[in-house]
């Protein structure tokens, strides 16, 4: 069922197999799986950004909250194209950067757009929250992360692995 | 066929995420004792192993070293990417080597338990916090290891997968999570050898012996005797340790460290009197630590923590200087 994903995917099944391919992605999970993770592959394979990986849920649940289109789309958008990226010699090409796929596409995220509401412990007594953004640390941060680990109960899973975050080069030159 | 190839390659990659998706909700014995067995490696085995550090779509390389002792051991880390920055720990002294600046931070402790850590028997009252239980299980760097997965019971905390050795209880890999269950932070061996370390691969660098050495000269504190309230902690959040220290030679800090057994945050306060200039309040941070800095009465206060932002500000925002 596997090459058949990859054959619907690339627009290379036909009329018959069509039908049981798109049976199959709707019953079956594990090609429902492959499916995902194909584009998975391609998204990072490509380079973008918006992987994926996890983006079904969140556009269904935009979808049910959207009016429903009546009417026939324009033939150049339901004409089916094949995907440049996904031709088999580049895929082939390829395998051997998986394994760094793989580690991009679960990296762990970047949180330094992350917001939080400012308001202590009253969030109630606060109208709007605002969002403040994390900044990066600056180098002088070291020597509280340094002071810090020392009590953090890490160390005793980990042992000294922990204190990696007090030298870590990323954090940027600056006072504290 | 090179397709399901790389779709195996990634459905692997995809470990942790299987790991908790096949994780029961409640926490279990065997689970707990899991977390103990991980514990018991970390003070007993010696190994020497190459470990990534990632966060934030950046990865950082860094050797580790370990040579187990009656005395409890000695630890070597060093920095393989950019400075070579090494830290040397012992059961009641850690040593942190700088080369850019030519010199070594010394913090060191004279209280019988050194190091306030993690216990054994508190690893039991983690289930209040955390649903512990036993997720999948993978190879890591040649070891066959299990999962430990920690699920927060609130948006308090961080949510962890830890990857432990089936054989040895060695941590392998330890993953940090918000509560979106997005990666804040990974810990991962490249490469480990478990088994007997020469003495002299952890011997203190040749190099710094003229070293400038900075002494924290850790001593009690009692922050409440002097004016300082903390508001109503968070859940689970107790107090652990009170001291005075000293930051890069000059700055007196008293820091007081809350902890939920697995996630510690510190409150370092210190007077701005003597600082050449004001730090900018607001929200820092890298990986799955928060800090978190604002004015209080005259001084600085700085909090940092291995939880999440709005935990870290929340406990920030609860210190009051109210002198009797």
């Amino acid at each position: 069922m596997k090459a058949d994903i990859s054959a619907l995917m690339d627009g290379e099944l036909e009329a018959g197999e069509l039908e049981a391919a798109l049976a199959a992605l709707r019953e079956d999970g594990e090609a429902l799986a492959a499916w995902r993770m194909y584009h998975l592959i391609g998204d990072a394979l490509q380079g973008r950004r918006m992987l994926a990986l996890g983006c079904v849920a969140r556009v269904s649940a935009r979808l049910a909250g959207e009016p429903t289109l009546i009417g026939t789309l324009p033939a150049d958008i339901v004409a089916p194209q094949r995907p440049r990226w996904f031709v088999p010699s580049a895929l082939a090409a390829s395998v051997a950067a998986v394994a760094l796929v793989g580690w991009m596409a679960l990296a762990p995220r970047s949180a330094e757009q992350l917001e939080v509401a400012v308001g202590g412990h009253t969030p109630i007594a606060v109208p709007a929250p605002k969002p403040v953004v994390r900044q990066p640390l600056t180098a002088a941060t070291r020597d509280y992360i340094f002071a810090h680990q020392a009590y953090s109960p890490r160390n005793s899973l980990q042992g000294v692995a922990p204190y990696v975050r007090s030298v870590s080069a990323e954090a940027v030159p600056g006072k504290p | 066929m090179s397709r399901t190839a790389c779709a195996l390659v990634l459905v692997a990659t995809a470990g942790w995420a299987q790991a908790q998706a096949l994780a029961p909700s409640q926490t279990t014995a065997e689970a707990v004792d899991w977390l103990r067995r991980i514990h018991q490696a970390t003070e007993t085995l010696s190994y020497s192993g190459t470990f990534v550090y990632q966060q934030a779509n950046r990865s950082e390389t860094s050797r580790i070293t370990r040579r187990a002792g009656a005395d409890g051991g000695v630890e070597k880390l060093e920095v393989l990417d950019g400075t070579p920055r090494k830290i040397l720990r012992t059961r009641d002294e850690v040593r942190c080597y700088l080369p850019e600046s030519r010199t070594v931070k010394v913090d060191r402790r004279r209280e019988p338990r050194a190091f306030p850590a993690l216990l054994p028997e508190q690893v039991g009252s983690l289930g209040e916090y955390y649903d512990i239980t036993l997720g999948g299980t993978r190879r890591i760097a040649g070891y066959d290891c299990q999962a430990i997965v920690l699920t927060p019971r609130d948006d308090l905390r961080y949510g962890y997968t830890f990857w432990a050795d089936v054989k040895t209880g060695m941590l392998l890999r330890a993953q940090t999570f918000n509560r979106g269950g997005e990666m804040v932070e990974q810990f991962t061996f490249a490469q480990l050898e478990i088994g007997n370390v020469p003495r002299r691969r952890l011997r203190p660098p040749r190099e710094a012996r003229d070293w400038h050495v900075e002494q924290a000269g850790v001593s009690p504190a009692d922050l409440a005797g002097s004016g300082w309230r903390f508001g109503a902690e968070l859940p689970g959040f107790r107090k652990i340790v009170e001291v005075r220290r000293v930051l890069r030679d000059a700055h007196p800090v008293e820091q007081v460290v809350f902890s939920d057994g697995i996630a510690a945050v510190s409150i370092f306060i210190e007077p701005f009197a003597g600082r050449a200039e004001r730090a900018p309040v607001g929200l820092a941070g890298m990986g799955a630590v928060n800090v978190y800095t604002r004015e209080v009465a005259d001084h600085l206060v700085t909090v940092v923590g291995e939880a999440p932002a709005a935990s870290v500000q929340r406990i920030g925002n609860t210190v009051e200087y109210r002198p009797q």
